[in-house]
């Protein structure tokens, strides 16, 4: 019988002895205890464990006396903070078995229960640590290099970088495996350890990859004479302002004038009176802050240079609330603000669990100044996350979460009269979980399933009978991943897969999708993750984060808008981001160069996007105008504290739905047009 | 004193010898004598609120919300605070948040104070939870609603480190979670499999599993993952709990699909009777003396009090719909009864007086109130000491 069992039944028997032994712990007996206040050490053989990801090791605990003499008898637990390893608990015999998760380095623990008052760990009374042996858990083993064939031709004197990954027998990239490079021909092409090549003369080297584990990897590289003859700039002098992005025109140029091409150029930037730009690799230029800086721009030991002079940009224009559908007793969530076919303007607002989510509100907004609430549709729900109304403004659909009989799903509304509309079907099949967002493309509506992951998507060319056409999933099968928003337009699904962030989908044909079967075209992940939202405009797409609960959420949430430049719709790649420091982003809209995020507790962000986007746009200056959504006593469910939700700019205005309180109206008067 | 009776009425034959010395511990005692001056104290779980409630209960009728815990961390999404368990100590008690990114968590509370000590992450769903007698290990059923109907898994916790020792693969649906008196067994039934599945505390392994569905009950190959079984048609058990006689004999499994619960030999999992009931019990709960079964008809917005010795049932009216989880006092006196209710209208707690079979209490508490978990009594000292 193991010492668990036992541990089970003596607790059971006597209350008294679990109280005396320590609650949280397994209880143990008086001679348990006893034995373990003898113990002042542990022999632990090895003294170190190496393992291998997924594989398990024993190490053999010998407790000791102060004279060394062996002690049996005591209890013994084993811990470790790190999730590279797990331990077996309680342990039983004198066998530590260790678990190694994921890569890393980890110190497991070896503790002895004694009586409460003679020692604790962390709080928990009764425990006493009495070793330790330092784990270290290896990926597996590098099998193979893969070097990326460099993008620039190895001219002498040119200086770039290899990049080599090293893949592990099961075909991952090895957690810490490092590369280092060396050249058999130092002379004629010479390479950091980390991969930094400078061809030094012309001629051939071999560039060697190696790992840890003595698995190597071979370049062969031909360094060819420079041809550069001459190196231009343009323009030579120019003038921005603190977010411009100034395109260097940088051309080498050989003895016969042509352009020398796979050419890699080093830039360099130095405030002549002023700190604060970046030249990026492609001869992009954009300051944060504004002076005159001096670009240079040098290859092969020839130079050329620039001066670009920058100005602040305008200081942000007042934006004033002109009008608030108050609410008091029920948090807010999105809206959706539209012309009805009675000629008026309306918006619908769903909303949260504070309160009870059961309603979608619905306001006469063609007045904003004196913002009417009209009707509102009860629903079986605890959540109304997401409202949305068709094209023509004949339907709509809300989201449910938190049905009572756990259907969820969504409603389709009938919106003959906008004023009043009426519930025209429902669709719960396959979407019982809740349906936390939707984006209505024609009579598709593609729904965001919160237990699967997956997109639904739905023919709601007969609204008051939808049904289901298709769905989509990343890695069907794999349970491990979390869908959050989907936005289109029209042509391409852009998707917001939380830890997978940016999935971009077709559904015109381009890569084979159609509107019911979506074909997968690229994704873009980053390291934070929290994928929430994603809206394209021109050559972008702005994707947001929603962070809680992380070490800086101190005030309330975190997260910022990431910049995708997706010119190439395969490639897409993070350029740009607008990140408020002290708060949280949540809902976007972006409309005629213009970025309206509703940034939680930072109320709602009015953001220049216009022109090319590159660095930093928040420390650029690129903020045009800002509004806490706070309202006060009697105004709001939580007054004074903003926590907006979602923007959306109708008609020279913009409303936005604030979780605290309600829906608001915002005029802010901004300089036309945008772009100089 | 916490909770001393809770843990000693997990003994089975040894508890009952205890409790006797309880000056409520027949449910026939007079209520006025016996249970004056006790309190009771729960906590519930609120899952569209995402918040506790800590609930105290002083006989004859005054029960109140003291006090309300925020869980979560995600106030823009519901977290879903689902099962509630607390240490046969009362020392501690633990909350499941089903909903995650996607996998959900288990956070550890010290009770009372109702500070955060600890979380881990789980599976799918993290729903019903039981802790074993020692208070070191923590079941969870991962129950993984939505979406395919696959197989899904028990997590087996270790607590005092909060370790997730064993993620044990049972079958689609996990529900209910319950430890056996002697500490040796751990139960759960799957929805859509229409299985009991008994695993091994010790080996944290399924050593059986047992077939539920009407007709043809029987018990299965310790692998039959029970994916299939949700498309074999006819009539289903699709049971949502299961819970233990004081002397671990017994097995009460309410049939969610048929209106009925079943109860089990243990030992060798033959069907001993079946107790017909209303629409879709849901939860149920045998009193710590043995003699009730309390079932909630989460379809009939009752609870059906059973006597165990007669199979007599009472049905009683519950103050909201979509009634969900029991707990009976260690005192066998009270039953308490979370009402879910429906969209905005804020559930309820219910105290049922098992001695007068009739709902002596009721209180409001936030949305969706579902897992329920009594925490602790306190005062019925005093009596015995009056009384002697």
């Amino acid at each position: 019988m193991s010492r668990r069992v036992i541990a089970l039944f003596t607790a059971g028997l006597s209350v008294g002895l679990v109280s005396a032994a320590g609650a949280q712990l397994p209880a143990v007996s008086p001679e348990q205890a006893e034995a373990g206040l003898k113990v002042a050490n542990v022999q632990i053989e090895p003294g170190a464990l190496e393992i291998t990801r997924g594989d398990t090791a024993r190490a053999r605990a010998v407790l000791q006396d102060r004279t060394g003499n062996p002690v049996t008898g005591a209890q013994v637990l084993i811990w470790s903070p790190s999730p590279a390893v797990r331990g077996t608990n309680p342990v039983t015999g004198e066998t530590i078995v260790v678990w190694g998760r994921q890569p890393g380095n980890a110190t497991v623990s070896v503790f002895v229960q004694v009586p409460e008052d003679s020692g604790s760990f962390q709080g928990l009374k009764g425990l006493r640590q009495v070793g330790a042996i330092p784990v270290t858990v290896k990926d597996w083993d590098v099998a193979r290099i893969e070097i990326a064939e460099p993008v620039y031709r190895p001219y002498v004197g040119t200086t770039f970088k290899l990049t080599a990954r090293p893949m592990t027998v099961n075909d991952s990239e090895h957690e810490s495996a490092t590369v280092t490079w060396r050249s058999d021909k130092p002379g004629v092409v010479s390479i950091t350890p980390s991969g930094v090549v400078t061809p030094m003369k012309a001629g051939r080297a071999a560039l060697v990859a190696s790992t840890e584990n003595g698995v190597t990897a071979e370049y062969t590289m031909t360094a060819v004479t420079n041809p550069t003859a001459t190196l231009e700039i343009a323009p030579k002098a120019s003038s921005a302002r603190t977010g411009d992005v100034v395109r260097l025109d940088v051309r080498a140029l050989d003895k016969s004038g042509k352009p020398v091409d796979g050419l890699a150029m080093a830039y360099s930037v130095f405030g002549i009176d002023s700190a604060g730009a970046h030249v990026y690799r492609d001869g992009t230029f954009v300051a944060d802050y504004p002076g005159a800086y001096r670009v240079v721009a040098s290859t092969g030991g020839r130079s050329a240079e620039a001066v670009v002079e920058v100005s602040r940009r305008p200081p942000p224009t007042p934006a004033k609330k002109v009008g608030q559908g108050v609410r008091t007793e029920v948090a807010t969530s999105d809206l959706w603000v539209f012309t009805g076919k009675d000629g008026r303007d309306y918006a619908y607002t769903g909303t949260h669990a504070q309160g009870g989510g059961q309603r979608m509100f619905v306001w006469d907004v063609t007045d904003p100044s004196d913002i009417q609430l009209v009707d509102s549709v009860v629903v079986d729900a605890r959540v109304v996350n997401d409202v949305k109304v068709n094209a023509d403004a004949s339907w709509a659909i809300i989201t449910r979460e938190g049905a009572s009989n756990r259907q969820n799903g969504i409603v389709v509304l009938d919106m003959a009269d906008p004023a009043h509309p009426t519930v025209q079907a429902e669709l719960t099949d396959q979407m019982t979980s809740g349906i936390h967002n939707v984006w209505i493309q024609g009579n598709i509506v593609y729904a965001v399933n919160d237990g699967t992951s997956a997109i639904n998507i739905l023919d709601l060319t007969d609204p008051t009978n939808p049904k289901h056409a298709g769905q989509w999933e990343l890695r069907p099968g794999d349970s491990n991943k979390s869908l959050h928003d989907v936005w289109s337009d029209g042509q391409y699904l852009y998707v917001s897969y939380w830890n997978d962030g940016l999935v971009i989908l077709d559904i015109s044909g381009s890569h084979g999708g159609t509107p019911t079967k979506p074909a997968f075209v690229s994704s873009i992940a980053y390291s934070q993750g929290n994928s929430h939202v994603a809206w394209r405009y021109g050559d972008y797409v702005f994707v947001g984060d929603e962070i809680f609960g992380c070490a800086e959420c101190v005030n309330g949430p975190r997260g910022y808008i990431h910049v995708i430049d997706v010119k190439n719709i395969e490639q897409p790649k993070e350029v740009a981001k607008f990140d408020v420091p002290e708060a949280g982003a949540h809902n976007i809209w972006v409309e005629d160069g213009v970025l309206y995020i509703a940034y939680y507790q930072g109320g709602l962000r009015i953001v220049d996007v216009s022109g090319e986007l590159r660095g930093d746009l928040y420390r650029q200056g690129r903020q045009i105008g800002w509004i806490p959504t706070a309202a006060g006593e009697g105004e709001a469910v939580v007054p004074n504290s903003p926590m907006a939700w979602g923007p959306q700019p109708f008609k020279g205005h913009i409303f936005v739905s604030d979780m605290n309180s309600g829906l608001w109206a915002v005029q802010h008067e901004r300089p036309r047009p945008l772009v100089p | 004193m916490v909770r001393a009776l809770g843990a000693a009425g997990a003994l089975g034959a040894l508890a009952i010898t205890a409790c006797a010395t309880h000056p409520a511990a027949s449910a026939g005692a007079a209520p006025d004598t016996a249970a004056r001056d006790t309190r009771y104290w729960v906590y519930v779980a609120n899952e569209s609120s995402d918040l506790i409630s800590r609930v105290r209960f002083a006989p004859p009728g005054e029960l109140v919300e003291e006090k309300t815990i925020p869980i979560g961390i995600m106030p823009a999404d519901l977290d879903g605070a689902h099962g509630v368990a607390v240490s046969p100590t009362g020392e501690h008690w633990y909350v499941s948040l089903a909903h995650g990114t996607p996998f959900g968590k288990i956070w550890k509370f010290a009770a009372g104070a109702d500070t955060l000590i600890d979380s881990l992450t789980v599976g799918l769903f993290p729903a019903s939870m039981a802790v074993t007698p020692d208070g070191t290990g923590l079941f969870a059923v991962n129950f993984n609603l939505h979406g395919k109907h696959v197989p899904s898994s028990v997590s087996a916790v270790f607590t005092p480190f909060m370790n997730e020792s064993k993620r044990i693969t049972t079958c689609v649906m996990p529900h209910g979670s319950k430890v056996s008196h002697d500490g040796w067994r751990h139960y759960s039934t799957c929805m859509m499999s229409d299985q009991l599945v008994e695993i091994s505390t010790e080996r944290q392994a399924v050593t059986r599993r047992f077939l539920l569905t009407p007709g043809q009950e029987r018990l299965l190959a310790v692998d039959d993952l029970g994916a299939h079984a949700m498309h074999s048609g006819g009539a289903r058990c699709k049971p949502t709990w299961v819970t233990v006689s004081p002397d671990d004999t017994r097995l009460y499994v309410p049939c969610n699909g048929h209106a009925e619960i079943i109860e089990l030999d243990a030992v060798s999992l033959e069907v001993q009777r079946r107790f017909p009931t209303g629409k879709a019990p849901y939860n149920a709960d045998v009193s710590p003396d043995g003699t009730t079964l309390v079932v909630t008809l989460k379809g009939a917005q009752a609870v059906a009090v059973f006597d165990l010795a007669t199979g007599r049932e009472t049905r009683i009216p519950t103050t909201q719909p979509i009634t969900h989880g029991v707990a009976i006092s260690p005192d066998s006196r009270y039953a308490f009864i979370s009402n879910e209710a429906i969209g905005a209208v804020r559930g309820t707690v219910d105290v049922i007086d098992l001695a007068t079979k009739e709902r002596v209490a009721s209180v409001a508490l936030r949305h969706q109130p579902g897992g329920i978990a009594f925490w602790k009594m306190e005062g019925w000292e005093r009596q015995r000491a009056a009384a002697r």
